[in-house]
């Protein structure tokens, strides 16, 4: 089906319709068995009309002009079926839009037979050098969109968003025979063949990853509460996506996130800024760029934090007629059948001038925070992530490994006691981010020195 | 929904053997789904929607490749068919993989038809509601929806499993509000087969969670470290019973991770925990992924193990016992009054959610509790922010101290609230 197919149902206050695929591969092995060799593409069309306040949404999984069509007539059908709830005030939807083909030249993918030798390779070392290891794992996984899009007010464009994404996952046993674990990820934009997935890159990794998880299997327990802690740049992006970008979602605000009362205000040391950016940062593409949204808006960046101060919220078209601020080009569906929410797409806190390594010096008794499994967010900017990988500070020097725990804090009182950000800044896409849809976003930042709780005893 | 399931399966797996695959086993389901959207306590959408899904899984001399598509076309699939068997030709040989033989089965469970009318009357009594019982607590999001399923799945060993399963579901999601202080956000919902039983309030504890909410605005850190007590509210005991099932299934068995991999006919657990299966729940067919049918299923029995969980390729793996489950579990209701076990807590909290990083691979974990409140001198008392609880999962399994009698039912589980003894708060 052509571009020009999507034809937008007409008669009503607005309309997008949406031509979505998505290709994946996922092979996974555990200990040298082949647990996950799938592919899978999914395709179809869908369609999404505000009339008279209401929205209507359909979709099938078929991409003719007649789907096309028929969908386009289903999504009318069914904002006007709304009407039972009573008339809406007429709401304003900001109608720019964006007109452009952002395609993505992948390399050439990585064949199934270099992804199975890659796997038994790294299995046979792991089998070899590391033979008191209990498990060892590995997830090859890719996933391409292609999303065809057409809106009612002139709107027309292709999006592309093409991530590669490759774990370590190692277990072994500690000092009481009790199973530990720690995950290495990898990430990059496009696929497989994007990632240097070379022994000669691999093979020094799970090198790391194996002593770290030798320093696990003597780890001591945190002490629970308010510490000083050194957050590694890897941790940075999951701090800045958990626990403020969340709640800089305009869908959240509205809600009655905490954020909707702080425009203006400090809500984190001067030496925090903090960027939801749409496709490009310092002029190289980002992991997940977004040129138009999914309702055909241009996508620009949304500064949420500047130097400690709240500033913007990421919206769709409908929030930002409710909140009168502009629309940034947010609303992101995961998959044809999905509608568009408010999403974030490469959020990140921006570096300052400090050394990673003075950083850590500087603390005479803390934790430095290196790897996590996962995190949450609320809307009161308390934020949760499960920490991993971490050691104990003492004097300026790191100590011994700490075993699991979970840190948090709300971020608004947390981000005021950055008192040092580092110069570098790591990016990262892997995993998914959830809120009634998955999605593929990224995440990123430098390393934090600041005071979180965390759990203990 | 005019597609010949039965048909597509069937040639599907006709083209599989043609091809050459030893064995394969073709899954189709074709779905629907119309659901009514509330967002910011208005109705807000209307999303009606058709799927399809066709999985594909071939062996070809113990190897295997898999592959799922929404184009159900002849050229599709001859072309699916083609690529996977390519695929399968390069994976390495593994003596467990294989297929169910000789599973077959019907099922036609729940409502076969949408009725638009009933989502509505729920998203309005929703709305009604909130706005007269809970007027500080703003739904952000919810839904009421209707899904049906149709599917076929085939094995070139005789198996043919095939169902029809419909179901309602109404989900909430908000925060309450008062001035510039907002709560924790919060959720509930579930699945049935009838929502018209009883008002939306009613059901899947959604009118309580609403009020709850409400006196979550105000909070207060706990300020000090302490071994107390914990009531988990079912919402939190979901996470409890989803760590002990990872440690059944598949991927802790095979790498040899899951601490009980040896403990069947063992203790593991306080004898007040008896975990059934409820593979018939709303929405789901009882049978498996791997085309097996999911008898009824027993667990736990008063802390006793009674199975482990693999798959049939897990089972095939580790030579242990096969086990096939289906979606839905219960744990039996206690003979203690829900308020008695509050009531005998000294110092400690009602735990409505832990937020909290993946559980360590022995059971360790630490976590945020939300939506939660102080308990002291058996008495609520104010809700809490920014505490922690940390523990084992193994260890909180053993020393569970009470099961109340009252359950909450979302469908796909039926959970009481349970006391256990010596978290440690921070």
């Amino acid at each position: 089906m052509s571009n020009s197919d999507l034809e937008a149902p007409a008669g009503v206050d607005y309309a997008e319709t949406r031509q979505h695929e998505v290709r994946k591969t996922h092979m996974a092995m555990i200990d040298g068995n082949l647990t996950s060799n799938t592919q899978s593409s999914a395709g179809g069309v869908s369609a999404r009309v505000f009339d008279k306040g209401y929205w209507g949404f359909a979709s099938v999984p078929a991409m003719d002009k007649a789907s096309a069509g028929k969908v386009a007539r289903k999504a009318a059908d069914n904002a006007a079926a709304m009407h039972r709830f009573g008339d809406r005030p007429t709401l304003d939807l900001p109608l720019d839009a964006h007109v452009g083909e952002h395609g993505y030249n992948a390399r050439t993918p990585r064949s199934q037979k270099e992804n199975i030798e890659l796997l038994e390779e790294l299995n046979g070392i792991c089998t070899t050098k590391y033979p008191s290891l209990k498990s060892a794992s590995f997830i090859l996984a890719e996933e391409a969109h292609a999303k065809h899009f057409a809106t009612s007010n002139g709107g027309r464009g292709l999006n592309c968003i093409n991530r590669a994404a490759f774990y370590i996952i190692l277990t072994a046993e500690d000092q009481n025979g009790q199973p530990i674990e720690l995950m290495q990820p990898m990430s990059a934009k496009g696929n497989l063949a994007n990632l240097d997935l070379s022994l000669g890159a691999l093979e020094p990794q799970l090198e790391e990853l194996y002593q770290h998880l030798q320093a696990k299997r003597v780890a001591v327990a945190p002490r629970g509460g308010e510490q000083t802690i050194v957050l590694s740049p890897e941790l940075a992006g999951m701090l800045a996506h958990e626990a403020m970008g969340h709640p800089c979602e305009a869908d959240l605000v509205l809600g009655g996130a905490v954020t909707g009362n702080l425009v203006g205000k400090p809500v984190a040391s001067e030496l925090i800024t903090m960027v939801d950016f749409a496709h490009s940062y310092k002029g190289e593409e980002l992991m997940i760029p977004v040129y138009a949204d999914d309702e055909g808006t241009e996508a620009t960046d949304a500064v949420l934090i500047e130097n400690g101060i709240m500033k913007d919220f990421m919206t769709s078209r409908e929030t930002a007629a409710k909140l009168g601020i502009k629309s940034t080009g947010n609303a992101r569906a995961y998959a044809f059948n999905d509608e568009p929410l408010v999403r974030m797409r490469n959020t990140g806190i921006l570096p300052g001038t400090s050394k990673l390594a003075d950083m850590i010096a500087g603390v005479e008794n803390g934790y430095y925070l290196m790897k996590t499994g996962n995190g949450q967010a609320d809307s009161t900017t308390e934020f949760m992530f499960g920490i991993t990988l971490a050691y104990e500070i003492k004097n300026g020097k790191l100590g011994s490994a700490i075993t699991d725990t979970t840190v948090s804090g709300k971020a608004i009182d947390m981000l005021k006691t950055v008192d040092a950000v580092s110069d570098d800044m790591y990016w990262e896409c892997n995993g998914y981010c959830g809120k009634k849809q998955p999605m593929v976003v990224s995440m990123g930042g430098p390393a934090l020195r600041a005071k979180v709780h965390m759990g203990g005893q | 929904m005019t597609i010949n399931i039965e048909d597509i399966a069937s040639s599907t797996l006709e083209k599989m053997t043609a091809a050459g695959f030893d064995t394969a086993q073709v899954s189709l389901s074709v779905s629907e789904q119309d659901e009514l959207n509330i967002a910011h306590n208005e109705a807000s959408l209307l999303r009606s929607t058709e799927d399809y899904s066709l999985s594909l899984m071939g062996l070809l001399d113990g190897r295997k490749a898999s592959a799922a598509l929404t184009d159900l076309g002849d050229h599709a699939i001859e072309h699916g068919v083609a690529d996977l068997f390519e695929r399968a030709k390069m994976a390495p040989q593994d003596e467990a993989n294989g297929v169910s033989a000789s599973q077959t089965g019907h099922i036609v469970q729940g409502p076969q038809e949408s009725s638009l009318d009933l989502l509505a009357i729920k998203v309005e009594e929703l709305l009604e509601y909130r706005a007269a019982e809970a007027s500080k607590m703003n739904i952000d999001e919810g839904a009421a929806a209707y899904y049906l399923a149709r599917e076929q799945v085939l094995t070139s060993e005789g198996s043919a499993l095939s169902c029809s399963v419909g179901c309602y579901g109404l989900s909430v999601m908000g925060t309450a509000v008062e001035g510039d202080q907002s709560s924790s956000f919060n959720y509930t919902g579930g699945s049935a087969n009838d929502l018209s039983t009883a008002h939306a309030s009613q059901l899947f504890g959604i009118g309580d969670m609403l009020k709850d909410t409400e006196n979550q605005i105000h909070t207060k850190p706990l300020g000090e470290n302490f071994v107390g007590e914990v009531i988990l509210a079912p919402t939190a005991v979901t996470d409890l019973l989803g760590w002990l099932f990872g440690q059944l299934s598949d991927y802790a068995l095979i790498s040899d991770g899951s601490v009980f991999k040896g403990s069947v006919g063992e203790i593991i657990a306080s004898n007040l925990l008896t975990i059934r299966s409820r593979f018939d729940a709303p929405g789901h067919a009882a049978y498996t992924n791997d085309a097996f049918l999911a008898p009824a299923l027993e667990l736990m029995s008063e802390g006793r193990l009674n199975a482990l969980l693999p798959s049939y390729y897990g089972s095939r793996k580790t030579g242990l016992t096969h086990t096939p489950v289906g979606s839905g579990w219960t744990v039996d209701a206690g003979d203690s009054a829900k308020a008695d076990l509050i009531g005998s807590v000294k110092k400690g909290a009602l735990v409505n959610r832990l937020s909290m990083g993946s559980p360590g691979a022995n059971g360790d974990f630490s976590g945020v509790i939300k939506n939660s409140f102080i308990i002291e001198g058996g008495a609520v008392g104010p809700a809490l922010s920014e505490t922690m609880i940390s523990g084992n999962m193994a260890q909180m399994l053993k020393d569970i101290s009470g099961v109340s009698r009252e359950r909450l039912d979302t469908g796909s589980e039926a959970l009481p609230w349970i006391r256990i003894p010596g978290l440690h708060f921070s």
